[in-house]
């Protein structure tokens, strides 16, 4: 055949946009995680020196965020909070996806027996009441940064690996999949190669939005004494806040990690929704 | 066209334009489309997909999304359609005016019985009382020939063959007693035995109700011989516009002479070599200045790239397109003159029509 | 008429593929079974291509995925060069040693979009045969072979390398199918209809891609299809078929000029430009087809067939020979 001049390939770099909500969360994102980061190395006061300044001083140019009871550096202690907290969101949805992820590709490409035996198991771990289960865990196995991470991580398993399976049972209906099949593609290679790209789309979305649930569920467990024990995260420093006393003096101990933790969650809702839907429509070029 | 039965057309289109705002710009979906449709008459309409036969049917139908950009002016029976659109008239579209799809799924209501469907039409029009609009509802589904037609009142779409739906479908639409109906690709989803079933039930209607009909489709041979007078559109715009028989005759559009000779014929032997169309339909959003076809045409020249050609008479009541018409003098200088050169002036290689076309110097018959 | 029977195989040599006694059911509800395919058997030989017909429902697109193993059949033999030393029955190969004779049958499918992973590079997409298969998948060699089936099929392999499938048109997409079938160079492709997403301008282009490909790389084409006048054009014998079973079988030329079975008949008038060698009365036929969960008794076409007889719901007729290359399977056959 000849080419011809209108055989060329359509132009269909039709750029969706983002928008600039999106570009501010991810900006937000970025600096909290780069501060979370280089905590130890930027001038700031260690956050566990007593007496950095007095009781319950308010926000002014000396503390920026004020001072807790103890007169520790708030703006310090909400920088350190949010190591623990975003690795404790990191760690769990990263185990959700690597596991929950894999579970749920292998029930939606093969059916059948995988399938019912891991839906049941993802049912099973939903009908689970998910504190009594951390509770178990953490009782049993002490509450270190790593023991918390996992068990937030196990409960992430089910919610992650049901959107994988739907996702694949739809791509794996594709035409695309059965002519991998027929060049001869093992069950492996069609998983790795041919879904995985597209689970992926849904997938990572779901990872923001994962990882902001994580965080808020990570606070919960802090007033259950259950928050992580090596080190602090925002949920212990809310917790650590909330006394009436302290409420009612120095309400900024808790509202400081509090609109930490809500910027974040929030930043990472929107960013993962936005997202979704850029990631959805990628397919139908007009 | 034909224009002398009554007068009058039913159906009056003039210049019409129908545009889409995309990100990627403002997309010219219709592109200065006219025609007129007499009473008891079908008009046929011939395209591939984007060539704007569907957009003007939903602009007729007043099915546009409101983004949809329309100029140019609709007459149906002495009144304008755009403006009922715009006071929201109720009873002109699915009553004086209606229109059937290719997948019958998509104008049923899955959850609904099929007698209810049709008689809701009827009361809410024709203000029907339950009872008058059930014994309605049987008698249409009779007329559309479906056996057992009052058993049918009771059945739920899916209970339906493909063939029984598009019935339905019809019967719907013949509820109100239509004076213009609209059938967008009627067959296309349905086997070939049913097809001709359908397109023989739509004709015979159409004759005994004096209805006018557009019959939409993307394969000329289910107009042929089924409608009075034929446009073929291509990249939103009327290419050739004529009566039937005269197309088919003495057809003078490159496009639709492409169009005939690319399909296989059922009486070809095997293995007959098909004349293809190169390259594809144009990108809607940068037209180029000259003819839309000019890329894929074995007839161009210079000029047909620099100025779009306008609609000109071929004789009586038949327009095209063309600066070089299919089996004008012009027509057979240009083509042989690009044969010569191997080439057309959009560098398209003439040798990929080897063996086509016979047909340039008589139009295509049969 | 519509019935069974294997007179219709042929004993040569140069047989490539032969469907032997095919049956596909599919389970439904509570012990209730689809009959897709019933005792269906044909051949095909080397360079030939074979056409199927029929209307919706009557299994041809079952036929084609059981022949390729997807899913299995539930009976019957389907066996690549039979009788040669590089013999394979697909229907008793399991696991990696169907997977090893997979590249010698490929396939393509009737959606040009969904038969091509969006997420992938289309240069990419082509080479995934040699990338399983080809130890040196990214040596020159297995590169030159990329590029030669993208130029064959009219896609420019440097574009292909940076482009997804959303970039390109429904025909250029199957236009990469076809070159991701035959980069490996099969001995037979299946085509399931190729052609009936496709615009009518574009169709003539990926019939003609496909003829050359047969004549290129010396295919054997199966070629499935609703549209009478299409499987007509590419095909060297045609198989009809209604509700899983076949109807009549023969050289393409023979049975469009002389249809013996009274459904060829049917569908051959049915087209919106009918056959010259047809009635056009023999149309009329009824628009129900009977559900494949419980077909009808004896012939599976008596129910819509004009002249059908006690006979005919009785006894399944056999499949018999009416001319040199010429089958059908019905008790009233029209002669001549």
């Amino acid at each position: 055949m000849t080419r011809t001049a209108s055989d060329a390939v359509i132009d269909t770099t039709t750029r969706r946009r983002l928008g600039f909500g999106f570009w501010v969360s991810v900006g937000w994102l970025f600096l909290i995680i780069g501060v979370a980061v280089l905590a130890p190395w930027l001038p700031i006061a260690d956050p566990n020196e007593t007496g950095y300044g007095g009781r319950l001083d308010g926000p002014g140019w000396a503390a920026w965020f004020g001072t807790d009871t103890n007169g520790r550096d708030m703006f310090s202690r909400t920088i350190w909070g949010a190591r623990v907290s975003l690795t404790v969101g990191f760690i769990a949805i990263v185990d959700g996806i690597l596991i929950g992820g894999t579970l749920g590709l292998i029930a939606g490409y093969f059916r059948g027996a995988a399938d019912r035996v891991i839906s049941f198991v993802f049912f099973a771990l939903l009908s689970f009441p998910g504190l009594v289960l951390a509770l178990l865990i953490i009782a049993s196995l002490g509450s270190s940064l790593m023991v918390v991470s996992m068990t937030l991580g196990i409960l992430s398993i089910a919610p992650v690996g049901r959107l994988a399976r739907a996702a694949t049972l739809t791509f794996a209906e594709r035409e695309f999949v059965q002519a991998a099949r027929v060049l001869g593609s093992t069950h492996r290679r069609i998983m790795v190669r041919e879904l995985l790209p597209n689970v992926m789309i849904p997938m990572s979305a779901l990872a923001l939005l994962g990882m902001a649930i994580t965080i808020v569920a990570e606070g919960g467990l802090a007033f259950l004494g259950l928050s992580v024990s090596d080190g602090f995260s925002w949920g212990k420093m809310i917790l650590l806040g909330s006394s009436p006393r302290t409420l009612r003096n120095g309400p900024w101990v808790a509202m400081m990690p509090i609109g930490a933790m809500f910027l974040t969650v929030l930043a990472l809702n929107f960013a993962g929704d936005r997202l979704r839907q850029y990631l959805d429509v990628r397919e139908l070029a007009f | 066209m034909n224009g002398t039965v009554n007068g009058q057309p039913l159906l009056s289109v003039t210049d019409l334009r129908v545009g889409f705002a995309t990100q990627r710009g403002l997309v010219r979906a219709v592109d200065g489309v006219s025609f007129d449709l007499f009473a008891g008459k079908t008009l046929g309409i011939v395209g591939e997909s984007g060539s704007g036969k569907s957009v003007t049917a939903k602009t007729l139908m007043n099915l546009l999304p409101s983004y949809a950009r329309v100029e140019g002016s609709v007459m149906f029976d002495g009144r304008d359609v755009r403006e009922l659109a715009a006071q929201k008239e109720k009873h002109f579209w699915g009553v004086e005016m209606t229109m059937i799809f290719q997948d019958p799924m998509t104008s049923l209501n899955p959850v609904k019985k099929v007698g209810e469907q049709i008689a809701e039409s009827l009361r809410v029009h024709l203000g029907r009382s339950r009872k008058e609009a059930r014994d309605e509802a049987g008698d249409l589904l009779e007329t559309v020939g479906i056996p057992e037609a009052r058993k049918r009142l009771s059945q739920y779409p899916h209970e339906l063959s493909g063939g029984l739906r598009q019935r339905v479908v019809i019967a719907m639409a013949l509820a109100c007693s239509p004076r213009l109906l609209i059938a967008d690709e009627p067959t296309t989803a349905l086997d070939v035995t049913v097809q001709k079933h359908i397109l023989d039930l739509l004709d015979e209607l159409r004759e005994e109700r004096g209805m006018a009909m557009i019959l939409i489709t993307h394969d000329l041979g289910v107009v042929k011989g089924r409608t009075d007078d034929i446009m073929v559109m291509y990249a939103g715009r009327t290419m050739e516009q004529a009566d039937t028989a005269t197309l088919f005759s003495t057809m003078r559009h490159p496009y639709t002479e492409a169009l005939l000779e690319t399909i296989p014929r059922i009486d070809m032997p095997s293995h007959t070599r098909l004349v293809p169309i190169p390259g594809r339909p144009p990108d809607l959003i940068d037209i180029a200045p000259g003819c839309p076809f000019a890329p894929r045409c074995r007839y161009s020249v210079d000029a047909c790239v620099v100025e779009c050609p306008s609609l000109e008479g071929h004789g009586t009541a038949h327009v095209c397109a063309c600066h070089k018409p299919v089996g004008t003098e012009a027509g057979i200088a240009a083509r042989a003159a690009n044969e010569q050169q191997g080439t057309t002036p959009t560098g398209l290689d003439m040798g990929l029509f080897e063996g086509a076309g016979s047909r340039s110097g008589t139009g295509a018959g049969n | 008429m519509a019935g069974s029977g294997t007179i219709q195989l042929r004993d040569d040599d140069d047989i490539v593929l032969r469907v032997e006694n095919l049956v596909v059911e599919f389970p439904v509800g509570r012990h209730q079974v689809v009959h897709a395919v019933s005792d269906l058997s044909f051949d095909v030989r080397r360079g030939e291509t074979l056409g199927i017909v029929g209307e919706s429902g009557c299994g041809k697109s079952t036929t084609a995925r059981a022949i390729v193993q997807i899913p299995r059949p539930t009976s019957g033999t389907v066996v690549l060069d039979p009788g040669s030393d590089r013999e394979a029955e697909l229907t008793a190969l399991h696991g990696e040693s169907l997977r090893e004779v997979r590249p010698r049958l490929q396939m393509i499918f009737q959606d040009p979009i969904s038969s091509l992973n969006p997420r992938r590079f289309v240069r990419d997409i082509v080479a995934e045969g040699l990338a399983i298969w080809q130890k040196d998948h990214s040596g020159p060699h297995s590169q030159a072979r990329i590029d030669e089936v993208l130029e064959a099929v009219g896609i420019d392999p440097e574009v292909a390398a940076t482009r997804r499938p959303h970039e390109f048109s429904g025909g250029q997409c199957q236009r990469i199918s076809i070159a991701r079938a035959v980069a490996l160079d099969p001995e037979i492709l299946v085509c399931d209809e190729p052609v009936s997403a496709l615009d009518v301008s574009v169709q003539a282009q990926i019939l003609n891609i496909l003829e050359d490909m047969k004549q290129r790389y010396g295919l054997t084409l199966l070629f499935i299809s609703h549209d009478l006048s299409v499987v007509r054009n590419v095909s060297d014998r045609v198989v009809v078929m209604y509700l899983g079973k076949i109807c009549e079988i023969g050289a393409a030329d023979t049975l469009y000029s002389s249809p013996a079975h009274p459904y060829t008949r049917v569908l051959l008038a049915s087209a919106p430009e009918p056959a010259p060698t047809v009635d056009p009365s023999d149309a009329a036929i009824g628009d129900e087809i009977p559900s494949p969960i419980n077909p009808p008794s004896g012939c599976r076409f008596r129910t819509r067939g004009p002249r059908a007889t006690d006979l005919c719901a009785a006894e399944e007729p056999q499949v018999q020979q009416l001319g040199e290359d010429h089958f059908v399977a019905c008790h009233f056959p029209t002669l001549g």
